[in-house]
């Protein structure tokens, strides 16, 4: 990424920061917990924020004691005032107060579909770098041997591991549990969907932790059908941590699965081949590669405009490019550059 | 024009490019400049430019030597050989710039709550791009912005001013009287200080972080110098430090209104 050297804005916009009062807090704290459709949600809902205003480092939020301080915020043994540490936005739940940064490294939560590279291939696990402020673990017991065989983990296992995954490799895996001590991440991937990433292309934007990029949503994986582009389908993998995976559809091993009424003990063996740990590439067809840097482009758009990314987004703004090329290309010929005009379809189209 | 501060200041009170003594240079900055980094910064002060950007806090690359409790902060500082009016090749071991290094890392471990992040590592990038005095000070005040723009949690925004003293004629009678924000010629000329304080709770005052003089001056008797400089300095800070929130402000309001 090249370097930007702004010229210095003259002009004196200074935004002013806006005295908040939270004395007067009419929120009736019973009937907020109440989803649309009167089931509870499960996630703590954060009201939105008033306005365009965020709190600095050592802003002032309140002083009142009935408030209780959440992440990003502050309290000294001496006195009740709670002090923002973060720069970002002001959310409250209940009467819980927290500051949501503008932008923040990924924070490891149990159950995060996150992918991952491996770093470090270690006695009995590997470390993974999944852009959390420490590398997670993944150990020998945390993954499906190749041929679906369930037994404990020996020695020979142990001087096998680079046959599993390498240095270099990119995995898709859940987070399984994180430390208590210092939040790192322990990776498990004892499921079907999850294993070694082959066929594809990576991508890296900002994940979960503050600012636009990945969000927690219901399906991080899905797939995208292309097939009035003359190319395959393209399987798009959501990695909270805002690492992507971009690449073919392969039907097989989700066909099987389904087949036989999803995976259990007693059919791993037959749908966990040793072809899992395999670092073969299958041919990929010119039309789905263009398909897959198309998704790319317009997934790096919607990350630089701060737009979130989650299934939604990314299916309209795909579908805005087709489109915008459609039309354009009659004009302007074959640009292999994203034009503004086309950059900006996509991004309205994500975000209504 | 004049070719000193010294001669001249008695008369005018004016300064050599113009300023009076509590008057800062221009300091514009903007944030999030390099999309790749975690943190980012591009901060000038006059005509000194400082780009810093920060990386973590990560896993270090160091084994053995990882805190268990708190992250460490690791500065680099490289200054272009272009920056000043003079070509100069730097040598790899500068002990000034050691010096530096450890003194902006040292302000930012005690500073940041770094026990959020146990065992990683918070490296601080700060390249000098243009240089005319005040180098310690836009070093921190650029590392301030990045490290917010990181989203690293910290009590209070650091914010660093330098400030020096004239003493008009020789006569030892006359007070010496500080200025602020010295550029290079005038750092040359006069005794001055680097001064970085961060901001105290809603009703105490503001605590020095960093504080360093190189050159020699007197420090008591009736025509004390430093607590000029230093009171002269405190204030200069909180001026800073009101730029650096407006910047950040600005580009926190940029950023939300992409959002919707």
């Amino acid at each position: 990424m090249g370097l930007a050297v702004l010229p210095p804005d003259f002009e004196e916009e200074v935004v002013h920061p806006v005295s908040r009062k939270y004395d007067d807090y009419q929120d009736d704290s019973d009937t907020s917990m109440d989803d649309a459709n009167g089931r509870p949600s499960k996630r703590f809902r954060l009201s939105q924020p008033a306005a365009s205003q965020i709190v600095l480092p050592g802003e002032t939020i309140t002083d009142d004691t009935q408030w209780m301080r959440g992440h990003g915020t502050y309290m000294t043994d001496s006195s009740t005032t709670i002090i923002a540490t973060l720069a970002g936005i002001l959310k409250t739940t209940n009467k819980l107060l927290s500051v949501a940064p503008l932008r923040a490294r990924y924070t490891p939560e149990i159950g995060d579909l996150v992918v991952g590279r491996i770093v470090e291939v270690q006695k009995n696990r590997w470390k993974v770098d999944v852009a959390a402020p420490l590398l997670a673990q993944l150990p020998l017991s945390s993954i499906n041997l190749p041929g679906g065989v369930l037994r404990r983990r020996t020695t020979a296992d142990e001087l096998q591991m680079r046959n599993y995954f390498q240095e270099g490799d990119l995995v898709v895996a859940e987070v399984q549990q994180v430390g208590s001590s210092d939040n790192t991440a322990s990776l498990h991937t004892r499921s079907l969907k999850y294993g070694k990433l082959r066929n594809g292309t990576f991508l890296a934007v900002s994940g979960t932790g503050g600012g636009g990029g990945v969000v927690r949503s219901r399906r991080q994986v899905f797939t995208i059908n292309s097939g009035a582009q003359s190319g395959g389908d393209v399987d798009v993998i959501l990695g909270v941590n805002g690492y992507i995976w971009l690449s073919k559809h392969v039907q097989q091993a989700d066909d099987q699965g389904r087949m036989s009424g999803g995976v259990s003990i007693s059919n791993l063996d037959d749908v966990v081949s040793t072809a899992i740990y395999s670092s073969q590439n299958d041919d990929i067809g010119e039309g789905t590669r263009r398909e897959i840097a198309r998704i790319s482009e317009c997934i790096k758009i919607l990350a630089e405009d701060g737009v979130r990314v989650d299934e939604d987004t990314v299916i309209k703004a795909y579908e805005a490019a087709v489109d915008a090329e459609m039309s354009v290309a009659d004009q302007a010929g074959t640009g292999t550059r994203v034009s503004e005009e086309v950059r900006r379809r996509i991004v309205d189209a994500a975000i209504h | 024009m004049p070719l000193d501060t010294i001669s001249t200041y008695a008369q005018t009170l004016l300064r050599q490019d113009g300023r009076r003594w509590n008057e800062l240079r221009r300091i514009t900055a903007s944030i999030s400049t390099q999309p790749s980094s975690d943190g980012s910064s591009l901060l000038t002060m006059g005509n000194t430019m400082v780009l810093c950007t920060v990386t973590g806090p990560r896993e270090g690359n160091r084994r053995g030597q990882r805190d268990n409790t708190n992250a460490t902060v690791e500065t680099e500082i490289n200054v272009a050989s272009f920056a000043q009016m003079d070509r100069r090749r730097r040598v790899r071991n500068d002990k000034r710039i050691q010096e530096l290094q450890s003194t902006v890392s040292s302000a930012f471990q005690s500073h940041l709550f770094t026990h959020l992040y146990p065992r990683s590592t918070i490296s601080i990038s700060l390249h000098v791009l243009s240089l005319d005095g005040a180098l310690l000070v836009a070093c921190l005040n650029a590392a301030s912005l990045a490290l917010v723009d990181a989203g690293i949690p910290m009590p209070s925004i650091l914010a660093a001013i330098s400030s020096g003293s004239v003493t008009p004629t020789d006569d030892s009678s006359t007070r010496p009287e500080p200025i602020l924000d010295l550029n290079n010629v005038e750092e040359q000329e006069l005794p001055f200080l680097s001064i970085a304080t961060v901001s105290g709770h809603p009703g105490s005052e503001d605590k020095v972080s960093v504080l360093t003089m190189e050159s020699r001056c007197q420090i008591g008797g009736a025509n004390s110098k430093l607590e000029s400089m230093m009171a002269t300095g405190v204030d200069g800070c909180k001026q800073v430090r009101r730029k650096m929130e407006d910047v950040i402000r600005k580009h926190g309001a940029k950023v939300l209104q992409g959002r919707k």
